[in-house]
């Protein structure tokens, strides 16, 4: 058994496959095992409210750290010195093919969703995962209270969210029957024969086919190889024991229309997932829905209140479903903080980003996003306010987010910079 | 715009290779880099950057917005002197057969369009077909995104790990389906009454008007009725209406039969939903239009997957005519419409044959023998009673293998194609695996291999296998059947005459709706019908057999505009309509009866017909609250028109709603026209927007809009009751005019006007369908063919079947 010093390249990886496997940090699971100056991993998780969060009462009027609590802050107030509230951050160019389309870009960046031959890119948790997702058991979690993400791979394809919090619970935590972890095994193995074969069937294409769709085919082989990769790895740990925790397994909320009960089930597996290193980057999007949340004294559908129009009846619901969604990030928070490890808590190795892809839901306005970013390390408690005219481009944090990980990076997406001035 | 085609179309054919750049230059220097030179840039357009030379498909990209804009003549702007003609002809005929000059010649080399993989329906639908299943599958595939508007457009359909790990997912649960072996079916048909429901009995044992024993003041009110031969459901409330006596054991097609009647509904009849249910999640089946008092017994047979039993809810029932719920009055005392529910008939899974005609394609004469019960292998939950037992094992699944991989790579394989997957199979065999389980490694092998993925064109005209894919992908979004096989291997496909037969025969099966319901889904919007939901209280009408009815109604519009050839005018405007009765109730048509789509010919003062005035239409281009002319008017402008308007530049605000009554929606969007910057654009985008402010967010009529707080009464009844849970506010405008000064009064006189733009729309449908057809964008160098089509189409009536017909025929669908 051996401790990862420091993340190693898939390649390197792939060369001892089948040798060792490099084990990552197993807190939970191997305290002995772990050398008191074994540094703990960092991690990210990134929560997205794809309905907007009501500005006004989020940002602060004063800058800096001596500012005045607003309503929403005024829930996570015991936390205030674990997060850092930005106004005037936004991604540039984000309209596109309709009001919602930028929930597709929150992690990516990509210009104009969803417009002509729009295209995206590589979202933030999997360009980390790319990285060192090859550590841990899974390279990244991708969940959500439905089944829409806003991970995309590298390819521009959107990675489906788990939504149900038991099969979550199970994939992480649950050893499953002799027989079945052997069945398992010999589905690995045909898969990777599977793939064997397939990848065999280049050559028949390669010598006809022009410039073109030479590119589509390479895509497809990449894609082949890539497979087979993730069989290997999967083979080697499936022969690891999961770790265990001393939780019992959630079960789902099925009523779609309790979204807060189900973002806090989602939320509560976070602090479990990443403790025992099953991953290190998570992204959890919390869509908003067309019908009426189960949230007291809130009458009218999520959607609808988020066109408020000004009316004050519909501001009023629609701030105690915010409230209800900041108040559960609050939750999250303090989880993560009662967790010690190292010589710390969990919260400090953990950078929990959350916010939306809107600034102003009522007109699908895209700057000014609402944004809070907690843990990780940061100096926080405070209200770093940017210029709202000529906004700061979100993925200069994500740049700084990135170096956190310590993943090689100087820029990422539509960066300019690789840092926002005042956070540290 | 017919203006620009002729001299594009005398542009390309003019241009005469080896004309020099000077024409063009000298042109760009007289009126063009005043404003679009290295230190001007105006619009973020360089000339004097961009050579004279079309070879890049960058540089091409330049020049094609270069030689509409002037061709259009809205560059140099209309302040500036105006080009002479000869010198702009010169210049553009240069730059147009530049760029046909280039594009053909890649053309030649690589084909128009790039190789594509299936989408993931047309994935879901040839993976059923091979094996011989229902299984669904596309929900379990990453979602493809559509490029120039379609899912069959290969720039779209990327390839990633991540989808091969969810083909082989999707893979093994229809080979799980194709390997449950079913015992041969009885041909049972099993009746069950509802009034046996375990449910149902249990809630009589409580009788009408029992004191709550914690609550003596609450009493217990029965939601259901007992009638002599049925139960009568108010609701879809607790219990249920839900047959629980018959649950699906093995997944299959099934016949269902139900008998049903309408209980007090006052002469009307009652909409049925019938939908499955595992207790995780439901699936709507469809719907029953059911009389009153006498009963009606509805059939259908549908695929029904194991685990869900049935589920039937009655639409607008549970209140009385005063607007009261059954819950407080109890079903005993309660005078409002029902659904009396008598008995169900299920017959399943149905087979022509056995072993299943799935079963034999697959494994041919391999045998299908009895195993003991000590010796049954589990799949799926439970044991399967029968197994493959070939007397040499290795033959048969080379035989078996080759087999499937050739209907798999829908062509003849080429020498040694099938020997990598046989000996995947053989070595599983030789690790003493039982046969089926060699054989299904062999399945995912080659339903992931390239050839199966990926449809295969070479550059050039299309051989006769690929050009049955392409058919077949169009008009089924599935793999060609053994006809249009058997034709590509007699090399008789592409002569016109069977080509036509063909184009026939493909458009008479049922398979046909799928080009119908993929095609329109994405021309017109009808995949975003759920995007949004209606607010309740302004809308307490809309419900899912409305909604569905609403996408059924535009998708029946367009099927009977191809089975009759109909001119495609009919999409500006018909005096007929596909309607079944919930919408011809929306729509305030009486006299329409059942939940089939009929031909209804139109009162001659309806504001219907034409696809803008229906319901599904108008509701994807809304939210759930309010219309916007914008929206409204840039999706006429795109969809119908084929001209989008530009996009709003980057720091156009949007109008950000109030709904407190303060402004109206014609007030908010004077400001923008009144501002010229705006106006340019806005002038062309809003009006049929304006014209269609006469319609809700659900497509309903209205001369006022609801509101939820101040008004008059609605004064209207919905499903016999009155309606309170809205009031009328301020009266709407559909009054406008048309960027050239054209005005209407209403949709009527706009949907005149528009009349006027019908080779608009030809071209078009024409261009989507041929997005749609080809996998490929219209490019600079399709645009004379698509001109020639249109106008072949438009000389013989613009119909859209011959519109179909001719695309097919085209060079543009048989070549690469």
């Amino acid at each position: 058994m051996n401790i990862a010093q420091q993340p190693i390249s898939r390649r390197a990886f792939l060369r001892g496959a089948g040798v060792a496997l490099a084990l990552p940090y197993l807190d939970a699971m191997w305290p002995r095992a772990l050398a008191a100056d074994a540094t703990a991993p960092r991690r990210m998780v990134a929560i997205c409210t794809s309905l907007g969060i009501y500005t006004p009462s989020l940002f602060p009027k004063e800058s800096g750290r001596d500012y005045a609590l607003t309503p929403y802050l005024q829930a996570i107030k015991d936390h205030r010195d674990d997060f850092t509230v930005f106004s005037g951050v936004s991604h540039p160019e984000q309209n596109g093919a309709d009001g919602h389309t930028s929930e597709m870009t929150w992690l990516t960046s990509a210009k104009h969703p969803g417009l002509g031959g729009f295209r995206n890119t590589i979202s933030l948790d999997q360009f980390i995962a790319e990285k060192i997702g090859i550590q841990t058991r899974f390279p990244s979690l991708v969940l959500g209270t439905n089944s829409t993400s806003q991970s995309y791979t590298r390819s521009g394809v959107m990675l489906p969210a788990d939504a149900k919090p038991s099969q979550i619970f199970a994939k992480l935590f649950l050893e499953g029957t002799k027989d079945a972890v052997a069945a398992q095994m010999q589905k690995l193995r045909e898969g990777r024969s599977i793939m064997d074969t397939v990848q065999g069937q280049a050559k028949r294409f390669a010598a006809r086919v022009g410039a073109a769709d030479r590119d589509k085919l390479d895509e497809y082989f990449t894609s082949i190889r890539e497979m087979e990769q993730r069989l290997v790895l999967a083979e080697e740990w499936a022969r690891k024991p999961k770790p265990k925790v001393d939780a019992q397994p959630p079960t789902d909320i099925n009523e779609e229309k309790d979204l807060i009960g189900r973002m806090k089930l989602l939320f509560e597996l976070v602090p479990l997932a990443l403790q025992t290193d099953s991953t290190r980057v998570i992204t959890i999007l919390v869509q908003g829905r067309g019908d009426v949340p189960l949230v007291d004294g809130v009458t009218m559908a999520h959607h609808e209140l988020s066109h408020h129009g000004q009316d004050p009846e519909k501001l009023k619901q629609l701030q105690l479903i915010e409230e209800a969604e900041v108040h559960a990030l609050g939750g999250l928070i303090a989880a993560l903080k009662a967790k010690k490890e190292g010589n710390g808590a969990l919260l400090d190795n953990t950078m929990v980003l959350f916010g939306s892809n809107l600034g102003n839901a009522n007109s699908h306005d895209t700057k000014n996003l609402p944004l809070l970013l907690a843990g990780g390390g940061f100096k926080h408690g405070q209200h770093l306010a940017l210029d709202t005219k000529n906004n700061t481009p979100l993925c200069n944090l994500f740049v700084q987010m990135l170096q956190r990980m310590n993943v090689e990076a100087d820029t990422f997406g539509s960066s300019t910079k690789t840092s926002i001035p005042g956070l540290a | 715009m017919l203006c620009c085609l002729d001299c594009a179309d005398a542009a390309t054919a003019t241009a005469k290779p080896g004309n020099g750049a000077q024409p063009v230059k000298a042109f760009l220097e007289k009126h063009c880099t005043g404003c679009h030179d290295a230190t001007e840039k105006k619009g973020g357009l360089d000339l004097d950057a961009l050579p004279v030379k079309f070879d890049t498909e960058k540089d091409r990209a330049e020049w094609v917005k270069v030689f509409d804009r002037v061709l259009a003549d809205e560059m140099p702007p209309p302040k500036k002197p105006r080009p002479d003609a000869a010198a702009k002809r010169a210049a553009l005929e240069i730059i147009g057969g530049g760029i046909v000059k280039a594009e053909k010649s890649v053309q030649a080399t690589e084909g128009r369009v790039a190789l594509r993989r299936l989408n993931r329906v047309e994935f879901e639908h040839t993976v059923q077909y091979l094996l011989g299943v229902d299984t669904p599958m596309r929900h379990i595939l990453p979602a493809d995104t559509p490029s120039h508007g379609f899912d069959t457009v290969a720039e779209g359909l990327r390839i990633s790990q991540l989808h091969i790990e969810k083909y082989l997912e999707a893979v093994d649960a229809a080979i799980a389906e194709a390997m449950d072996f079913r015992p041969r079916p009885d041909g049972a048909v099993k009746r069950y009454q509802f009034k046996d429901e375990s449910g149902v009995k249990k809630h009589f044992e409580v009788a009408e008007g029992t004191p709550d024993p914690k609550n003596p003041k609450n009493v217990h009110h029965q939601s259901l009725k007992e009638l002599p031969d049925a139960i009568v459901w108010f609701s879809g409330g607790y219990p249920s209406p839900e047959l629980k006596q018959f649950s699906v054991r093995q997944s299959g097609r099934y016949r269902i039969r139900f008998s049903a009647y309408g209980h007090q509904t006052a002469g009307r009849n009652v909409m049925m939903s019938i939908y499955t249910d595992n207790y995780r999640t439901r699936r709507f089946l469809g719907y029953f239009d059911i009389p009153p008092d006498k009963p009606r017994v509805t059939e259908m047979t549908v695929p029904l997957l194991a685990g869900e039993f049935l589920r039937l809810d009655p639409t607008g029932t549970g209140y009385d005519a005063e607007g009261k719920n059954v819950n407080g009055i109890g079903a005993p005392n309660f005078k409002g419409a029902g659904l009396a529910l008598q008995w169900a008939e299920i017959e399943g899974p149905l087979a022509e044959s056995w072993p299943t005609p799935g079963t034999k394609r697959l494994f041919g004469d391999v045998p299908l023998l009895d195993v003991p019960p000590n010796k049954q292998v589990w799949r799926k939950n439970h044991k399967v009673p029968f197994a493959l037992k070939p007397e040499n094992p290795k033959d048969a699944a080379e035989k078996v293998i080759a087999r499937f991989a050739q209907r798999a790579f829908r062509r003849p394989l080429e020498g040694g194609e099938a020997e990598p997957f046989v000996k995947l199979v053989t070595d599983v065999l030789d690790a003493g695996k039982s046969f089926e389980d060699a054989i299904e490694v062999g399945f995912r092998a080659v339903l992931t291999a390239p050839q199966f993925l990926i449809l295969d064109e070479r550059p050039g005209k299309l051989d006769d296998f690929a050009l049955a894919s392409r058919l077949s992908y169009f008009l089924w979004s599935t793999m060609p059947d053994d006809e249009l096989l058997g034709l590509a291997a007699a090399k008789k496909l592409a002569q016109p005459a069977t080509l036509r037969a063909q184009v026939d025969r493909m458009l008479a099966s049922p398979k046909a709706h799928a080009f119908v319901e993929n095609f329109t889904g994405q021309w017109l919007d009808l995949r975003n019908i759920e995007a949004t939901t209606p607010e309740q209280r302004l809308y307490p009408e809309f419900d899912e057999v409305l909604k569905t009815s609403m996408v059924g109604e535009t998708e029946a519009f367009f099927t009977e505009m191809l089975a009759r050839d109909e001119s495609t005018a009919n999409f500006i405007h018909s005096d007929w309509l596909m309607l079944n009765r919930p919408l011809a109730e929306h729509y305030g048509i009486p006299s329409v009866i059942g939940e089939n789509f009929q031909r209804v010919k139109l009162p001659a003062d309806s504001p219907r017909g034409g696809l803008l005035t229906q319901a599904a239409i108008l509701k994807v281009t809304a939210n759930g609250t309010v219309t916007s002319p914008v929206i409204r008017g840039a999706w006429v402008m795109k969809r119908l028109l084929g001209k989008p308007p530009l996009p709003p530049p980057a720091d156009a605000g949007t109008i950000e709603p109030d709904t407190r009554g303060a402004t109206t929606i014609r007030e908010q969007l004077a400001k923008h026209r009144n501002s010229e910057a705006c106006a340019s654009c806005h002038r062309t985008i809003d009006p049929p927007g304006f014209a269609l402010e006469s319609f809700d967010v659900i497509g309903g009529w209205r001369d006022r809009y609801r509101s939820r707080e101040k008004g008059d009464n609605a004064n209207r009844r919905l499903h016999g009751r009155w309606v309170w849970e809205y009031k009328l506010g301020p009266a709407v405008d559909c009054t406008g005019e048309l960027a050239e000064g054209k005005k209407f009064q209403n949709i009527a006189e706009f949907k005149k006007l528009l009349l006027g733009e019908s080779d608009h729309v030809l071209k078009c449908v024409t261009e989507n369908l041929i997005i749609y057809a080809t996998g490929g964008g219209i490019r600079f160098a399709d645009r004379t063919e698509v001109a020639r089509l249109t106008a072949s189409v438009k000389a013989k009536g613009s119909g859209l079947r011959t519109l179909v017909h001719e695309i097919v025929e085209s060079p543009l669908f048989v070549n690469k």
